[in-house]
């Protein structure tokens, strides 16, 4: 009788414990290496406070006094390194994240990966894309679909819209679309000579450095100095360039050099 | 005796055991209709708007058309104010009604011209002009009982829907039971809503490889996406984006005083929306007119004309209508035959297998 009890208990053990560990989710990958997780937000800063949208607030490096209306662009190949060289590029799922000011759910990251815990010294991105991964017609939903950079100007995405107005020298409200992207360069008649021109750049971002820390999220926040677009190295001048500059590659070009101290770490 | 027991105790521990481990899924719930097979076109988006609470159906998308072109659907058929969907909605105008401002039972004009039904399953829940309505169910509700359209109840709706012999049954094929009720009813219209798709207009033939522009067509086309042409894109959307709107909202530089009714500014109380409507889909546009939310523009003429030399200043116009200003003027200074090369590709976005598609066309009628 003894006997039968104490059978009948460690079956029912057995199988309880059975059940409970069938029913436990597996991690993704089985990865057993302690890791962490890493999220980050983006804010949009003008001369050192939070961008007012809309509101004519602002005066830039030409004395152009200026309003922003909204902020949207791609950040992509996100790479951390770490001090001994050996570096991970975050995937979270594709390899790119949308920045958009208009919705805010774009404005943080989660990203995807584990990351392995320890010290990392930096991070680096590409603003925009590559061209091998700048290829028309990826995006077949909104919002990154609204990006497109069309055909005829070298196909592929908008790296950045930031669309916005300034008081011009009428002191009349003009709208300015500050967008980059695919440069053309132009023949004589007015059609574009190939090959376009990749105006992307990478990003490093100086103090950067951050710790992972097994099963706990590291939060990072990556800043946009928006004024500085307009800044150094280059004065850039929307009286001079006009509203839109797309099939402008000179414009371009100076825009994106000023790009270099446009991010930070904070 | 005792391992009887013990095996007793076994098996049931074990059927606990699946039971347990067993996911909830809803999709297990016993669904009486056929699965509609939603089929997206080549190029578009790859995410529609479908909500979780009403799967499309074959039975009711059936259900939903003959309900669209039923005008027993304004529940004041019996007084002589019979209306549906499709009278202002008609098939050849790209499901709407050709002539600008829909009319309601009580002869009301609405405010806004009618939009278009089509493709409106990739409309990210800001329906109407200014976007203030979520999905199309709740437009419905809007149609129904609203100052200016049906002006009924839901009640009479139900009452004379229920009144059809041929209903119920319709409705136990949709949704399990016979019962009409507005939930259903509004359920199966946008169903049907949802299949109003246009994709095979000469851009979608061309981007599928089946077809090339004309010379005045890829003219067209190259001002129609250049900022230095006719920047178009920025808010139509282009060959990459064949829905070709953003469905977003702009204030288009075609006024310079607001008064803040009716515009996105209305439903957000965003300064950037003050004068602000949807850009609308430009498929079909060649049979949507009258053109803007006010139908001021009668043509697709017109309409070019506006955008190449009739744009006005405001301090509200979107940044992206820039061409308001010096040195461009009032738009995008188009000469002769520039608007007549922007003119052929428009015309490319005419989808007739759409506009014919019997699918599509009153149930009534098609028997």
């Amino acid at each position: 009788m003894k006997k039968s009890v104490y059978f009948v208990l460690t079956t029912f053990i057995g199988l309880g414990i059975l059940l409970f560990s069938s029913c436990e989710k597996k991690p993704v990958g089985g990865s057993q290496e302690p890791a962490g997780k890493l999220k980050f937000n983006f804010e949009h800063y003008v001369d050192g406070s939070p961008v007012v949208i809309n509101a004519m607030n602002y005066t830039n490096a030409a004395g152009n006094q200026y309003l922003i209306y909204e902020v949207q662009y791609f950040v992509t190949d996100l790479v951390i390194y770490k001090h001994d060289g050996s570096s991970k590029m975050i995937k979270d799922w594709t390899d790119y994240h949308y920045v958009d000011t208009n919705i805010p759910s774009t404005l943080l990251w989660e990203v995807y990966d584990s990351i392995p815990i320890g010290t990392y010294d930096s991070i680096a991105f590409h603003f925009g894309f590559t061209d091998s991964k700048n290829i028309s017609d990826m995006f077949s939903y909104i919002p990154e679909s609204n990006m497109l950079w069309t055909e005829p100007d070298g196909g592929g995405y908008h790296y950045m819209k930031i669309n916005g107005k300034w008081l011009d020298t009428n002191n009349s409200t003009r709208g300015f679309a500050f967008h980059l992207g695919r440069g053309q360069h132009y023949d004589t008649s007015g059609h574009p000579i190939p090959p376009y021109i990749d105006n992307s750049f990478r990003v490093s971002l100086p103090g950067s450095d951050f710790t992972i820390d097994d099963g706990k999220t590291t939060e990072i926040t990556i800043r946009m100095n928006i004024e500085k677009w307009f800044k150094e190295p280059n004065i850039y001048d929307h009286n001079q360039w006009g509203g839109d500059i797309m099939e402008n590659q000179p414009a371009i070009k100076l825009a994106t050099e000023n790009g270099w101290n446009v991010f930070s770490v904070n | 005796m005792n391992y009887k027991r013990i095996i007793q105790t076994t098996v049931l521990v074990g059927i606990t055991f699946f039971i347990s481990c067993q996911k909830e899924d809803p999709n297990d719930m016993i669904i009486p209709a056929t699965p509609y097979e939603f089929k997206i076109p080549k190029g578009f988006p790859t995410n529609p708007n479908i909500p979780k609470d009403n799967p499309m159906t074959v039975e009711g998308v059936k259900l939903g058309r003959y309900l669209y072109y039923d005008d027993r659907m304004s529940g004041k058929a019996d007084q002589g104010m019979g209306m549906s969907c499709s009278s202002c909605h008609l098939q050849k105008f790209s499901f709407e009604n050709g002539i600008g401002k829909g009319i309601g039972t009580t002869g009301l004009e609405t405010d806004n011209v009618m939009l278009p039904h089509v493709n409106l399953a990739w409309n990210p829940g800001t329906y109407g002009w200014n976007g203030s309505i979520a999905s199309i169910e709740d437009d419905i509700d809007g149609v129904v009982e609203g100052p200016v359209e049906f002006v009924s109840t839901w009640p009479d709706v139900v009452n004379a829907i229920s009144a059809v012999p041929e209903y119920p049954a319709m409705f136990n094929a949709a949704f399990g039971t016979p019962e009409i009720n507005k939930d259903r009813i509004k359920k199966a219209i946008a169903q049907f809503v949802r299949t109003q798709i246009s994709s095979d207009s000469k851009l979608d033939r061309v981007i599928r490889g089946e077809d090339n522009f004309t010379p005045a067509e890829q003219r067209g086309l190259v001002l129609f996406t250049t900022e230095a042409g006719a920047d178009c894109f920025h808010c139509h959307g282009a060959p990459g984006n064949p829905l070709m709107t953003t469905n977003l909202f702009y204030n288009n530089a075609k006024d310079t005083v607001f008064d803040k009714i009716g515009d996105r500014y209305s439903v957000t109380h965003d300064s950037r929306d003050i004068g602000a409507y949807k850009a609308t889909t430009l498929r079909n546009i060649e049979v949507t007119g009258p053109y803007m939310h006010d139908g001021r523009f009668k043509t697709l003429d017109e309409v070019i004309d506006f955008y190449s030399e009739g744009l006005e200043y405001s301090e509200y116009s979107h940044p992206l209508m820039h061409k308001v200003y010096p040195p461009y003027g009032h738009g995008a200074m188009l000469n002769p035959a520039q608007k007549a090369d922007l003119k052929a590709f428009l015309l490319c976005l005419t989808d007739t297998v759409f506009l014919n598609n019997p699918d599509l066309s009153s149930p009534f009628t098609a028997k």
